[in-house]
């Protein structure tokens, strides 16, 4: 066979002189049919391998858990909060050509952080929320750094440290968690035996909006600006334009005066900060636990982002929507174990719904393609 | 419809050899990218036995025809037939099933991996690394490709990774071959020596082959039937024998071209009868203070502890061209690359203008005023993900910038003007790079070299791809550049490219120069002593 064809873009099939609308239409019409078919499966697994619920529900009481019922979608937004801010970190990183998969430990790295200077630290409220959040990011930041550093002295794939320095730090985080002098809270006032830190005063926590019935923490406007502010950084300014020549064709880049360790270093510590902060909002907004670090405190929110920044294709603002689709899947199939359905199938059927997600791209390409193939054979 | 046109395509030239139906057949095919239309209702035959040329100018189509072809294309209508029967080639495997093998226009090989190693890259079911290595090293020696299966990618030439581009398509011995442009990075005794062999192949096994080619000695010293493809059309086909490359050259363009460099481009070399008077010549000889360019006792060990550049000194002086004669893999790489901040020295120095630039360093030749037209544009020439725009500001943002963030509009416009100054086809600055035919993607590398205003160009293998019109061009560019007062340094394989432009002619040999020779005595016997290491001396 020829080996190693040209980029794969070459071979990608033109859609043809086929209107816009009608594509447009295409696309969402599949994405409706993929997702229809996900709830289909999902009704079929709380019917047959679950003893409680009822698959003519599943549909309504995922909508109800996600937006419908009073207080959901402000939990969704809470929920996206750190999706989002993680998903960004991601987008800076994957640009750079680097491969960030240890979110969910920079995140456990940076709610650590928070959580040591933030139940100790003094002074004013929002200049102690402030310092909090900030060393989340200082943490996240050198979590992932370590694995930059590693990558461009030692040309150690940051693949593998940052996937392993992710258990790594959840291995470090639950130890804290055991130990008085770091996180552990002291034993009066907690239920015993039970590893959480104690919580951050009031006066140090994200405040809360409240909105039509449905409270949030203004962490959601945050991750939102910051969304704005990666879309404008990498595709506006010279940094941004560096940073994606590094991504594309580093030999280039270098020539052009891209310094490889400066940049994908500083990238590294970027997305490693981005997933920091979600840990430290994580914490800080209370959606979470209750502003209290606990064991298992990342709850897969770092993949999560992860999962989403490779949806939403690297694009900051589609990942805006993407982060509010993870949350509110997250939210209407928690809202799913609340109907009395095993915790075990409502993850499953998170699972299928995220798939759905993911098909319709695949199926467009082929699609496309078994057009051009049919256009040439149509002509004999 | 189709059937009668099929019947009169068939009796073209075929004469009386109607029982057997040729062996491959593209007919009327078709391909658009958006208002582009690469391929216009082109037909084309190959015979077994017979090597088919096929030549065009930059983006007229011959690339994109030869990938559908192999499948990597889907063309819009057309049909495809083997030996007589309709078949659909859906992708590079599908062609493969069918005794199909292209070597493409640029690179694909992993530079991490060996030889042999790339050659197998693909291969399922289990690995047998000693067969691959033979299989390598028997095809090697078959074609006079001098390739070692165990060699690392990364520490071979632009010329030796083409060859096991070459070997890897001879591998699966195809019955159709499909070269685009296999020989731009080869000199043309390499190519002479490789098309031999091919033809004995091809003759005595039956294979058909289609060759892409800017070359017109090649394409007439070698083909047996040619056909000239302009803006997507086929514009003449038949015969070699008895053409002429004046006259080919002619139907490409479709106008008469005058070409001074017809003696080099047309492969006809002859030193004494220069076309071309350098308008340089005066301003060079004026003797300048400083040199623009000074390279210093530079010294490289690679990898293997191989030395790569063993004391290489030489100077450049503003407005003169100086041309770096030798056979390939002498270090020309490593000069490039040093010149490019690829690679850091182990000692030596690199003064720009009178000022040292530490070496290595990202950007810091190319902030110094050294502009690169690199070897290999994919490897560090251009970014295929970007826009055209974009590739022409990759070495210099900050022009197109203020305060930190880009300035689209600007971007937008100069690119627009530099796409109309060297007549880059494209459909606008917006296109992205790898849409672009490979000849002008070389455009765009040399307009962003030549528009940052260097005070040293280096030009390495600067006509690789283009089409014999822009050739000329960038002769003309080279030569401009130098009048205004830029050392430009000429790193070729092909003799008549240096001979043609050089206003001073060094030859480099195992990582250092070994000779020198001013343009009026250019001995070419001694020339080709040097070049082989046969002799060293200073003039
Ligand atoms: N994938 C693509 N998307 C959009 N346009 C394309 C694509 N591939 C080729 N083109 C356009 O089609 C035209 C023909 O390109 P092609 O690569 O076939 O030229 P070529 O004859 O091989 O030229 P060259 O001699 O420079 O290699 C060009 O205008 C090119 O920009
Ligand atoms: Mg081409």
């Amino acid at each position: 066979m020829s080996e190693t064809p040209e980029p794969v873009e070459n071979v990608t099939p033109e859609p043809g002189q086929r209107s816009k609308l009608a594509s447009v239409s295409e696309v969402l019409t599949l994405y409706a049919i993929c997702l229809f078919v996900a709830l289909a499966l999902a009704a079929l697994l709380v019917e047959f391998a679950s003893d409680k619920g009822s698959w003519s529900s599943v549909y309504t009481v995922i909508l109800d858990g996600a937006v419908r019922k009073p207080g959901r979608w402000g939990l969704t937004l809470g929920i996206a909060a750190p999706i989002l801010l993680v998903g960004l970190g991601t987008i800076v990183s994957g640009r750079a050509g680097l491969v960030n998969i240890g979110q969910e430990g920079q995140l456990v790295i940076g709610a650590g952080c928070a959580t040591y200077v933030g139940v100790r630290i003094g002074g004013p409220g929002p200049l102690a929320l402030a310092l909090t959040l900030l060393c989340a990011v200082i943490g996240g930041a050198l979590w992932a750094g370590i694995a930059g550093a590693l990558r461009f002295w030692r040309n150690v794939p940051e693949v593998l440290t940052t996937l392993l320095m992710g258990t790594v730090a959840a291995n470090l985080v639950g130890w804290g968690l055991r130990n008085r002098f770091l996180l552990l809270a002291p034993p009066e006032g907690r239920a015993n035996r039970n590893q959480v830190s104690l919580p951050l005063r009031t006066d140090r926590r994200i405040p809360r909006v409240e909105l039509f019935g449905n409270e949030f923490p203004l962490s959601i406007v945050l991750a939102l600006v910051l969304a704005f502010v990666v879309w404008l950084v990498l595709g506006r300014t010279v940094v941004g334009f560096r940073l994606r020549m590094l991504g594309r064709n580093a030999r280039t880049a270098q020539r052009s005066g891209v310094d490889q360790k400066r940049y994908g270093i500083g990238a590294m510590l970027v997305s490693g900060g981005f997933a920091g902060l979600a840990g430290g909002v994580m914490l800080a907004g209370g959606d979470f636990g209750d502003y209290q670090l606990v064991a298992n405190f990342g709850a897969g929110i770092g993949f999560a982002g992860l999962l989403a920044a490779l949806v939403a294709r690297q694009r900051a603002l589609l990942l805006i929507f993407i982060a509010f689709l993870f949350a509110g899947l997250r939210t209407g199939s928690g809202f799913l174990r609340a109907t009395g359905v095993s915790a075990r199938i409502a993850d499953v059927v998170q699972g299928t719904l995220v798939l759905a997600m993911l098909l319709p791209p695949a199926i467009l390409y082929l699609r496309a393609r078994r057009r051009a193939i049919a256009a040439t054979s149509s002509r004999t | 419809m189709t059937s009668t046109s099929d019947a009169s395509f068939q009796n073209d030239m075929v004469g009386g050899e109607h029982s057997s139906p040729p062996t491959v057949e593209l007919i009327d095919i078709t391909k658009r990218f958006g208002q582009i239309v690469a391929c216009d209702r082109v037909s084309l035959t190959l015979r077994s036995g017979k090597i088919h040329g096929i030549l065009g100018e930059n983006g007229a189509g011959k690339s994109t025809l030869m990938k559908v072809l192999i499948g990597l294309v889907l063309p819009d209508a057309g049909q495809i037939r083997l030996h007589g029967k309709p078949v659909q080639i859906t992708d590079p495997i599908d062609a493969a099933t069918h005794g199909i093998a292209m070597v493409h226009q640029h690179f694909s090989l992993v530079e991490a991996l060996t030889v042999w190693e790339n050659v197998a890259l693909g291969d399922v079911g289990r690995l047998d690394h000693r067969h691959v290595r033979e299989r390598v090293a028997q095809i090697s020696e078959h074609y006079g490709l001098h390739i070692n299966p165990d060699d690392r990618i990364s520490d071979l030439s632009a010329g030796m990774r083409q060859r096991v581009e070459i070997i890897k398509c001879l591998r699966r011995d195809p019955q159709v071959l499909v070269f685009d442009e296999p020989t731009s990075v080869l000199s043309p005794s390499e190519s002479e020596f490789l098309f031999a062999a091919l033809r004995r192949v091809v003759q005595e096994e039956g294979k058909a082959v289609a060759l892409v080619s800017h070359k017109l000695p090649e394409i007439l010293s070698v083909t047996d039937e040619v056909t000239i493809m302009r803006d997507g059309k086929v514009v003449r086909a038949g015969e070699t024998a008895g053409t002429a490359a004046s006259e080919l050259a002619r139907a490409m363009v479709g106008r008469d071209v005058v070409l001074r460099r017809e003696h080099a481009a047309f492969g006809v070399m002859d030193i004494n009868d220069k076309p071309t008077p350098s308008p340089v010549a005066t301003t060079a000889a004026a003797p300048s203070p400083s040199p623009a360019l000074r390279l210093v006792d530079l010294h490289i060990t690679g990898r293997d502890g191989r030395a790569l550049l063993s004391g290489l000194t030489l100077d450049v002086y503003p407005g003169e061209i100086v041309g770096v004669a030798g056979v390939e893999d002498n270090g020309q790489r490593t000069l490039g690359d040093v010149l490019s901040s690829l690679v850091a020295l182990d000692s030596g120095k690199v003064e720009v203008a009178g000022i040292g630039v530490a070496t290595g360093r990202a950007g810091a030749m190319a902030k110094a005023g050294i502009g690169v037209i690199p070897e290999d544009r994919h490897d560090s020439g251009c970014v295929l993900d970007f826009t055209v725009a974009e590739n022409l500001f990759i070495a210099d943002p900050d022009r197109v910038s203020r305060r930190g963030f880009m300035n689209v509009a600007t971007m937008r416009q100069r690119a627009e003007v530099l796409i109309r100054q060297f007549s880059i086809n494209c459909t606008g600055p917006n296109a992205p790079m790898w849409s672009l035919s490979g000849g002008n993607q070389q455009r765009v590398v040399m307009a962003r070299e030549l528009a940052h205003d260097p005070k040293v160009l280096v030009a390495a293998q600067p006509t690789h791809g283009l089409d014999v019109g822009a050739i000329e061009y960038m002769s003309e560019q080279l030569r401009n550049a130098a009048a205004t007062g830029v050392g430009v340094l000429l790193i070729s394989t092909e003799l008549e490219e240096v001979l043609d432009l050089s206003d001073r002619i060094v030859v480099i040999y195992n990582g250092r120069i070994v000779g020198e020779m001013s343009k009026g005595h250019v001995d070419v016997e001694r020339l080709g002593m040097l070049m082989t290491g046969a002799g060293e001396s200073h003039e």
